[in-house]
C-alpha cells in the first residue's frame, strides 16, 4: 500500500499467445488499489452474512462458490492493465451475476430478471469488445497504460466510434439510461448477492472502466457531453423513481442507479473537486448502500416480507438493525459528520465552482439536478427508514415476527455503516494512503488532496443543509408522490421497450426458421448442397482457365487403385439400389472402408484408423437410429427421383472437384514441409499427424474438442428416450394414415420427421 | 435381447480393445496412434458392452462417468495448455525426457493434452451410442407392448 501511495505501480505481465501479441497484464496502482480494498473489504463483510442469510440452505456451498468466483473476477478486472483480460473478467462478472440472480430459481422473476441483466449487459460487453479492439488496433497495443500514454490517441479517426462502443459497454453494465431497467430486476437475487454485485461492486464495473479511461480521453467533447447528459438523466430519473416503490429492495435499487449516474456524471469533469468527489462517493455509497440491502434482507428473513406496506415499528423488536439503518440513512441522506456528507459537499462544491467561474450554464444544470437528486434520495431514504422501523401502524396488514435474528447476522451490516458515519472524521488519517493515490489514477497526474469536513459557513453549506429540508418535505409529502406515479402508464418505460424488443426478435427467429427449415429433411439438405456444388461450379468453369490444367495433370491409377475404385463403385451403386434401409447401411459402411483403402495405399495410417472407426461406430449409429427406431420399410421410389438423382451427381462433382482444385492450386508456400522438418525438433514427435494436431494447432484441436463436449451434452439432452418416444408416437401415427391411404402419403411421413 | 456369445467376446474383447486403444494412445506421438483414434477404439470397445448386455446395464455402469469424463477432458486440455505459460506462452509444448532401463522415455504437455483429446471423444461417442441405444430399446420395448394388445 506504502509503494502504491507514494505513486509507484506494482505491474505483472503473462504472456498467453506471443506472437498474437496476448497477455495477461495485471497492474495495482491507486485505483485499482482503492477498488481491490473496497471488493475484499466488502466481500468479507457479505461472506460472513450469506452464513446466516442463508441458513441451513441446501444449496449455500453452491452460492459461496459463485460468490468467491464472481469477487475473483471482479479483482481480476480492476487490476487487470489489458483491454482483453478486462473484456474476460468483465464477462466473468456478467455470467456470475446471472447465477446469483436466478439463484432461487423456482420462482419465475428470478429468472426473468437474471436474463434481463445477462443479455443487457453482455450485449454492451460486446460493444465494448468491438471498441476494444477498433481502440487496440489504432494504439497497436491492448495494454491499458500504453494506449493512455499513447499521444494521439484521443484525436485519432477512430476514437470516437471506439468511445461510444466503450461507453456501450461501461453504460449497460453500470445501469444507465437508457439500459437501468436490468439492475431493479436483478433484486431477485439472494440478498448478499444485491447488496455485493448490485450495489456496492459490479455495477461499478462500467463506472471503473471511465474512470480508467479518464486520463486519455477527458478533454474530448464527446466525452463529456456523454458522461454529463447521460449520468445526469439517470441521476435524476434514479432518485425522482426511488420513493415510488414499497419493495425495500426495490427502492434501494432505484437509489442506486442515482448514485451510479452521480458518478458518471463526475467523471466528465476534469476539476479537482469533481474527482475527489467521485472517489469519496464510490467510498460512502459502499459504506451505506451495502448496509442497507443487508438490513432489508435482515428485515425480509425475520418478517417474510419486506414490502413497506405491511412492516411498522420494527426498531423495538430489531434494535441493532435499527441502529444500522438510521446510521446508513444518516450518511445517504448527508448529514454531517458522515462520509455521505463530505461526497455531497464536494459533489456542490464542484459545480458551485464552475457556476462560479466561467462556465455558468453546466455549473448551474449540474447544481440543479445534484440538489434535486440528493432532495428525493434523502425523501426517499426517510421515508424506508420511518415506514419500516419507526411508525406505529403498517398501511397493510402487519406482518408478523418469524425469528429474530442474532446479532452476529447484523454485525457486518453495522460494521460497514459504523465506519461510514464516523469514517470521514478521520480522513485524513488515510488520505493520502488511499485517495490521494485513486483520484491521482483518475486524472492521470499527482494531485494535492486535502479533503476537509468542515468547509465553514459557505453557501454550499447552506444548500446542502436546504436540501436536507426540502428532502424532509419530500419526505411528509411521500403519500402525494406515490399516488402521481401510480397514474404514469406502464408502456412507458425502458423496460417495456426492451421487452417489445425482445419479442420482435423471438417472432423474426420464428419466421425466418419456419422459412428456411420448414420443409422436410431432403428438400432442405439439397439446397445447402446444391448451393455448395454451385460456388465449385463458377470456381471450375468461370474463373481463369485453370480447367484444363487440371485435367493434363492427372495421372493414370495402377492396378491396384483400380481395383478400389471398381470395389467403391459396386458398393455405392449397391446402397442405392438397396432394398432394405440395413443394407443400404451396411453398402454405405463398404464405400466408407473402401476410402479407408486409399489412406493406406498412400499411406496415411493415422487417417486409415481414424476413418475405419469413424466408419464402423457411423454404421452402428445408422443401424441403431435406422433399425430401432424406423423399422425396415422397403425403400420407396416416386417421381422425386430425378431430381435426387441431379443432386446426388452434383455432390459426387462437388466432391471431385474441391479435391482437384485443392491438389492444384497453391495459395503461397506449402506449409506441409514445415511441419515434416520441424515435427521432429520442435514437437518432439516423429508421428507428424500427431504432433500437428496436439502441438502446432493445439489452438484448432482445442476448439474442436469442445465442439465435441458440447455436442456430447447436447446428444445427452436432446436423445433422452422420453423425446425419443414421444418422436416414434408421432411417426406411427403417420404410418397409421399411410396403411388407411394410397402411395403418395410417403412423403407426409417424411415430414413429420422432418420436423424433430 | 442380450446374446450369450455376445457377452463372451464382450468379456475377452473389450479389455483388450481398450489395452490396444491404450498403446495407440502412448506411441501416438511417434507411430499411428493418438488421443482421437484412442478415443474412438475405447467407445467402440464399450459400444460392444451395449450391444451384449443391453444400454440399461451399460448405463447403470457407466452413465454417471460420461459427462464428467469430458468435462474432465477439456480440464485437462487446457491444463497441458496453461503449463505451458511457464515455457513461454499457453500452449507452448514442456517436455521432460528420461532413460528407463535403456530406453529413453519423453513425456510432455502436448501428450497431456492428447489425453485431453481422448476423454472428451471416449466420453461424447458413449454418450451418442448409450443415448441411441436407449431410445432403440425403448422403442423396441414399447412395439412388444403395442403388438400384445391388438
Amino acid at each position: 500500500m506504502n509503494a502504491v501511495a507514494s505513486g509507484s505501480t506494482l505491474v505483472e505481465r503473462y504472456a498467453w499467445a506471443p506472437t498474437l501479441g496476448l497477455e495477461v497484464a495485471l497492474k495495482l496502482d491507486g485505483l485499482a488499489l482503492f477498488f481491490g480494498l473496497l471488493i475484499t473489504g466488502i466481500g468479507t463483510c457479505i461472506a460472513f452474512y450469506t452464513n446466516y442469510y442463508l441458513e441451513g440452505d441446501r444449496r449455500q456451498g453452491y452460492f459461496y462458490l459463485v460468490l468467491y468466483i464472481f469477487m475473483a473476477s471482479m479483482l481480476g478486472l480492476v487490476w487487470s492493465d489489458d483491454l482483453l483480460t478486462l473484456f474476460v473478467f468483465w464477462e466473468g462478472t456478467s455470467i456470475t451475476s446471472y447465477l446469483l440472480i436466478a439463484y432461487k430459481s423456482e420462482y419465475k422473476g428470478a429468472v426473468e430478471g437474471a436474463r434481463r441483466a445477462l443479455i443487457v449487459t453482455t450485449a454492451g460487453a460486446l460493444a465494448m469488445l468491438a471498441g476494444m479492439v477498433l481502440l487496440g488496433l489504432e494504439a497497436g497495443t491492448f495494454n491499458i497504460s500504453e494506449i493512455l500514454a499513447e499521444p494521439g490517441i484521443a484525436t485519432a479517426a477512430i476514437t470516437p466510434v471506439a468511445l461510444v462502443l466503450l461507453f456501450l459497454g461501461a453504460f449497460t453494465k453500470s445501469a444507465q439510461f437508457p439500459f437501468q431497467f436490468w439492475l431493479p430486476g436483478a433484486m431477485s437475487a439472494p440478498t448478499p448477492a444485491s447488496a455485493y454485485l448490485h450495489s456496492a461492486t459490479m455495477v461499478k464495473a462500467g463506472i471503473f472502466l471511465l474512470a480508467r479511461l479518464h486520463p486519455a480521453f477527458s478533454d474530448l467533447p464527446l466525452w463529456f457531453w456523454s458522461l454529463f447528459l447521460v449520468g445526469g438523466f439517470t441521476m435524476v430519473l434514479g432518485a425522482v423513481s426511488a420513493i415510488r416503490y414499497t419493495d425495500m429492495k426495490a427502492l434501494l435499487a432505484y437509489a442506486t442507479i442515482s448514485v451510479l449516474g452521480m458518478l458518471t456524471m463526475l467523471l466528465a469533469f476534469q476539476e479537482e473537486y469533481a474527482l475527489e468527489a467521485f472517489v469519496v462517493t464510490v467510498l460512502a455509497h459502499a459504506l451505506y448502500k451495502a448496509p442497507l440491502f443487508l438490513s432489508a434482507g435482515i428485515v425480509d428473513h425475520a418478517m417474510g416480507t419486506r414490502d413497506l406496506r405491511r412492516l411498522a415499528g420494527l426498531a423495538r423488536a430489531l434494535p441493532v438493525v435499527a441502529l444500522t439503518v438510521v446510521l446508513a440513512t444518516v450518511s445517504m441522506a448527508g448529514i454531517p459528520p458522515t462520509m455521505g456528507f463530505l461526497a455531497k459537499e464536494l459533489l456542490l462544491e464542484n459545480f458551485y465552482d464552475l457556476f462560479e467561474h466561467s462556465e455558468t450554464l453546466i455549473g448551474g444544470l449540474g447544481f440543479a439536478i445534484a440538489a434535486l437528486s440528493a432532495v428525493f434520495l434523502g425523501g426517499a431514504v426517510f421515508t424506508l427508514t420511518w415506514e419500516a422501523f419507526f411508525r406505529r401502524k403498517p398501511d397493510d396488514e402487519a406482518a408478523h415476527l418469524h425469528h429474530a435474528p442474532s446479532f452476529w447476522f447484523a454485525a457486518p451490516a453495522l460494521l460497514l455503516t459504523i465506519l461510514g458515519a464516523v469514517g470521514a472524521l478521520f480522513v485524513g488519517s488515510y488520505e493520502q494512503v488511499l485517495l490521494a493515490p485513486a483520484i491521482a489514477a483518475v486524472a492521470g497526474e499527482p494531485i494535492e488532496v486535502h479533503l476537509k469536513l468542515w468547509h465553514g459557513l459557505t453557501p454550499v453549506f447552506f444548500a446542502s443543509m436546504g436540501i436536507l429540508v426540502l428532502a424532509v418535505v419530500v419526505f411528509l409529502a411521500r403519500g402525494l408522490f406515490r399516488r402521481l406515479y401510480a397514474r404514469v402508464p406502464t408502456g412507458f418505460s425502458a423496460l417495456a421497450v426492451y421487452d417489445a424488443t425482445v419479442d420482435a426478435i423471438y417472432r423474426l427467429a420464428y419466421r425466418v426458421t419456419t422459412v428456411i427449415q420448414g420443409s422436410p429433411m431432403a428438400p432442405q439438405l439439397s439446397v445447402t448442397l446444391l448451393a455448395g456444388v454451385a460456388v465449385v461450379f463458377y470456381a471450375v468453369f468461370f474463373t481463369d482457365g485453370s480447367t484444363s490444367r487440371l485435367l493434363d495433370s492427372l495421372e493414370f491409377p495402377t492396378l491396384t487403385e483400380w481395383a478400389i475404385f471398381a470395389l467403391a463403385i459396386i458398393a455405392a451403386i449397391t446402397t442405392v439400389r438397396a432394398r432394405s434401409r440395413l443394407s443400404a447401411i451396411i453398402a454405405l459402411g463398404v464405400v466408407g472402408v473402401t476410402v479407408t483403402l486409399f489412406f493406406i495405399i498412400f499411406g496415411a495410417p493415422d487417417l486409415a484408423l481414424t476413418q475405419l472407426l469413424i466408419e464402423v461406430l457411423t454404421v452402428f449409429l445408422l443401424v441403431l437410429v435406422f433399425f430401432h427406431v424406423k423399422p425396415d420399410t422397403p425403400i420407396a421410389h416416386d417421381r422425386r427421383e430425378p431430381f435426387r438423382l441431379l443432386v446426388a451427381v452434383a455432390m459426387g462433382f462437388f466432391g471431385f472437384a474441391v479435391v482437384m482444385v485443392n491438389h492444384l492450386s497453391q495459395v503461397g508456400e506449402s506449409i506441409s514441409p514445415y511441419f515434416i522438418e520441424n515435427s521432429l525438433e520442435l514437437g518432439k514427435g516423429s508421428n507428424v499427424v500427431n504432433v500437428i494436431l496436439v502441438d502446432f494447432r493445439g489452438y484448432d484441436t482445442m476448439g474442436e474438442i469442445t465442439v465435441l463436449a458440447l455436442a456430447a451434452l447436447g446428444g445427452y439432452a436432446l436423445l433422452r428416450s422420453t423425446q425419443m418416444h414421444a418422436l416414434r408416437q408421432r411417426i406411427n401415427a403417420a404410418r397409421q394414415m399411410l396403411a388407411s391411404e394410397p402411395e403418395p402419403a410417403k412423403s407426409e411421413s417424411g415430414r413429420e420427421a422432418g420436423h424433430d | 435381447m442380450t446374446e450369450i456369445y455376445l457377452r463372451l467376446v464382450n468379456l475377452i474383447l473389450t479389455p483388450l480393445i481398450i489395452l490396444v486403444a491404450i498403446l495407440l494412445f502412448l506411441r501416438g506421438h511417434d507411430l499411428p496412434g493418438g488421443g482421437f483414434i484412442a478415443g474412438l477404439l475405447v467407445a467402440a470397445a464399450l459400444e460392444l458392452t451395449i450391444l451384449s448386455r443391453g444400454a440399461t446395464v451399460t448405463r447403470e455402469q457407466y452413465g454417471p462417468w460420461l459427462i464428467p469424463l469430458v468435462g474432465l477432458g477439456l480440464l485437462v486440455a487446457v491444463i497441458a495448455g496453461l503449463l505451458g505459460i511457464y515455457g513461454g506462452g499457453f500452449f507452448h509444448g514442456m517436455w521432460i525426457e528420461f532413460y528407463l532401463g535403456g530406453d529413453k522415455i519423453k513425456m510432455g504437455t502436448p501428450q497431456l493434452f492428447d489425453l485431453g483429446v481422448m476423454l472428451v471423444v471416449i466420453g461424447m461417442g458413449v454418450t451418442y451410442l448409450l443415448r441411441l441405444s436407449e431410445a432403440a430399446e425403448a422403442v423396441s420395448k414399447n412395439d412388444a407392448v403395442e403388438g400384445e394388445q391388438p
